[in-house]
């Protein structure tokens, strides 16, 4: 940890700082040599603060992962290099390729339709009138208010098979094949179940992020359109979208980050069940390290997880910053 | 006086804390030599009553001069990650509490002492076999039975007199004719239940394997394999389902005992039966204390008439973790524990006593007579590490009931895939 502490401070001190002030010539202002380090001492406090807390977390993941570290060795405080043993084993486990196809499949599916539907409600929401409008904005808050766990249980109780509301409800209307239907009998039931509840909850905060970028894209534009004669999805296209990409880039990017590492929810309904069928790296990673102890491979599975989503993100990151360097 | 004693006793800690960094083979000095000392203690919420660990506190500590017990309650919840740390830290409890699935994983990876040696100290003859077995790993005892509880049938009597049910059934047949009486008896009612048995209830499933001849998985060799296809456990799964089919149990088929907890829906009043431990019944009747005077329990029947089916013994055992400073004062504490003073002051509140064969306190209420008649032919999971992974990640033994019993799969296809899944959880 002090090497990389004084690297941080040491390195722009001495040689940034001059070359700043020389360009234009005229001196602007006449700084002691602390006036000139103070901007880098106010900075170094969040540095710290984020190597502290990113950086050693990091650090110390990626070291752990080529450890075995069991409860012995953990107990005892032995460390036990076993080089590349723990990524040999989860590679060349074939549940894990699955598990992993599984996560991915899953986190595409859930940021598509919880981004879709986030950008239908925003743009429905110009549509609105004032009261109607606030009406539907107060009920997003408060779902978006319910606290995971609890939002977790009501699906549960909507699901259930013998008490739950839907299929009573679906037996009510004539499907009598739901009387005691088990919505969590295989995996993908179980996942469809789960996405649907990921999507509930990640719905307001999408459309109010996205209904914010539909409010600032002016009104003459869309009264231009209209003279032109565009119809309704020509003017999505040539209006709203153009101004809507870069926040859309962003909120899936963000979606994407937060739909991939989903743990609570899976964990709470079914553990990963039936027979392992809606197990994710997520619960994968609780399995080896919490319930089994092997914090080595649970390390291993978590910088596995980094490399996937590396993959999965890398076009978004590089759009997204050539767009933040077109803006 | 009492400042002055809090101040010696947190030197003490400190004495110790600062003298155990530097040396790890100093616990073997101990004794009444006077010096100050504590000794921390883990119990787990609602194992032992208050009355029983006073006395017991009480009397260690005037029998060790200078000794101060510090006793703390744990919750079940989490447990597993609070020993992991507490294990791992430089000043861990001198004993702990564990439960008997938990065990093995604790000593296979050696976290706890070896107390081979201190068996017959122990009162080891009369050791409960069951806990015995869970604590004993690669031929070594890491622990102390503390105490057991099983799974009994829980009845409503006067329900089983309305339905003009003698007495209490002795064998499978009986229980399941039990079962119809009491059926025809309220068909009346639609919401009545004359066994509540979710399609979890996998340590119910224990007991009709066991019952059969069957187990969970075997040992061979050091290795442990699933034995959840042969036809002694496809057997007593069918059991499972005869008895869900003649019930017609409306309890979920995917989930367990806990989900939603049975003795809310027993207290509610529309069960004749339910298979549960001893604090269910409590809780049933904390919620319900008309039900008090009209419960009743019998052991799970076997199928050879008269005897009682073998069943899950659930419980604890002490343990003394191997970083502990006073190992010696530990050992002195478990010594005065499985006296039969102690013991049977556990018997009375209602457990199966670790380190006492007498079991007369225990079989004065009717559900202690049945806990008392059943827990001799009581039975463990498999001793193995791996076991606790079972229970704290995806059971098998739940999503091979629930396939069963919802029609998922065949019988054959259930025990085949449930057996490959623990198999490979018990080998890795």
């Amino acid at each position: 940890m002090t090497a990389v502490h004084t690297t941080d401070a040491g390195v722009p001190t001495d040689k940034s700082a001059p070359r700043r002030a020389a360009p234009g010539g005229a001196k602007r202002r006449q700084g002691s040599s602390f006036d000139r380090l103070l901007p880098y001492l106010l900075l170094a406090p969040a540095l710290i603060g984020i190597l502290w807390l990113i950086g050693w977390p990091v650090l110390s993941l990626f070291v752990t992962s080529f450890r075995k570290l069991n409860l012995k060795e953990l107990t005892r405080g032995e460390v036990v290099w076993v080089g590349l043993d723990n990524y040999t084993s989860i590679l060349t486990d074939s549940t894990f390729w699955e598990i992993a196809v599984r996560t991915v499949v899953f986190t595409a599916v859930v940021v598509g339709v919880s981004v879709i539907s986030g950008l239908l409600i925003a743009l429905l929401m110009r549509q609105l009138s004032p009261v109607v409008r606030i009406v539907l904005q107060v009920a997003m808050l408060l779902a978006w208010a319910m606290p995971l766990l609890a939002a977790t249980t009501v699906y549960q109780w909507i699901f259930d098979q013998q008490y739950g509301i839907l299929n009573k409800t679906l037996v009510k209307l004539g499907f009598d094949d739901f009387t005691g239907y088990s919505w969590f009998s295989t995996g993908t039931s179980t996942l469809a179940v789960i996405g649907l509840l990921i999507v509930w909850q990640a719905i307001p905060f999408l459309a109010f992020s996205l209904y914010a970028g539909v409010l600032a894209i002016p009104r003459d534009q869309y009264e231009a359109a209209g003279i032109d004669g565009a119809s309704m999805w020509q003017t999505f296209r040539a209006v709203t979208w153009p101004e809507l990409r870069p926040l859309m880039l962003m909120v899936s990017f963000l979606s994407l980050l937060w739909d991939f590492k989903v743990f609570a929810q899976i964990w709470a309904f079914k553990k990963g069940g039936p027979d392992g069928g809606s197990t994710t790296l997520p619960v994968y990673q609780y399995l080896e390290g919490i319930s089994k102890s092997h914090f080595g491979v649970a390390a291993a599975v978590s910088v596995a997880m980094m490399l996937i989503l590396g993959l999965l993100t890398f076009q978004y990151l590089r759009r997204l910053i050539k767009q933040e360097g077109a803006l | 006086m009492k400042g002055w004693r809090g101040l010696a006793v947190g030197a003490a800690a400190l004495a110790v804390a600062v003298t155990g960094c530097g040396t790890s083979t100093d616990g073997g000095n101990t004794g009444n030599s006077g010096e100050p000392k504590t000794l921390t203690v883990w119990l787990m919420d609602g194992s032992a009553p208050t009355t029983l660990t006073d006395a017991l506190n009480k009397e260690f500590q005037e029998a060790n001069s200078g000794v101060t017990v510090k006793y703390e309650v744990q919750k079940w919840t989490g447990i597993q990650e609070k020993l992991t740390t507490a294990l791992s830290s430089n000043n861990p409890p001198d004993v702990i509490e564990l439960g008997n699935t938990q065990t093995a994983k604790f000593a296979a990876e050696e976290t706890l002492l070896d107390l081979s040696g201190d068996v017959s100290n122990l009162n080891g003859g009369d050791w409960l076999g069951g806990l015995k077995d869970s604590l004993t790993w690669d031929g070594k005892q890491y622990g102390m039975p503390f105490y057991a509880a099983n799974r009994t049938v829980i009845y409503r009597t006067d329900l089983f007199e309305a339905a003009g049910i003698a007495e209490a059934p002795k064998s499978r047949d009986e229980w399941v004719s039990a079962i119809e009486k009491l059926k025809a008896a309220n068909a009346a009612d639609p919401e009545f239940q004359s066994l509540y048995l979710p399609g979890q209830s996998w340590y119910a499933l224990l007991s009709f394997i066991w019952d059969e001849g069957g187990d969970v998985a075997k040992a061979q060799g050091s290795a442990w394999a699933g034995a959840l296809n042969t036809a002694e456990s496809k057997a007593g799964l069918e059991f499972y389902k005869k008895l869900v089919d003649t019930s017609g149990t409306t309890a979920p088929k995917d989930a367990d005992e806990a989900t939603p907890q049975q003795f809310e829906v027993f207290a509610k009043g529309k069960v004749g039966m339910m298979i549960g431990l001893p604090w269910e019944l409590g809780s049933a009747v904390k919620a319900d204390p008309t039900l008090k005077d009209k419960t009743a329990a019998f052991p799970i029947p076997s199928k050879t008439a008269g005897k009682t089916a073998p069943v899950f013994l659930g419980g604890s055992n002490l343990a003394i973790p191997q970083g502990s400073k006073n190992q010696d004062l530990a050992k002195g504490y478990l010594k005065l524990l499985s006296s039969k003073k102690y013991q049977d002051q556990l018997a009375e509140a209602g457990a199966v006593p670790g380190t006492s064969k007498d079991t007369a306190k225990l079989a004065t209420s009717p559900l202690g007579k049945a806990l008392a008649a059943s827990a001799p032919n009581g039975k463990v999971t498999p001793t193995t590490p791996a076991w606790a992974a079972v229970e704290a990640g995806q059971n098998p033994l739940k999503d091979m009931l629930t396939a069963y019993l919802t029609g998922a799969k065949s019988l054959d296809a259930a025990t085949g895939d449930a057996n490959a899944a623990l198999s490979k959880t018990l080998g890795g």
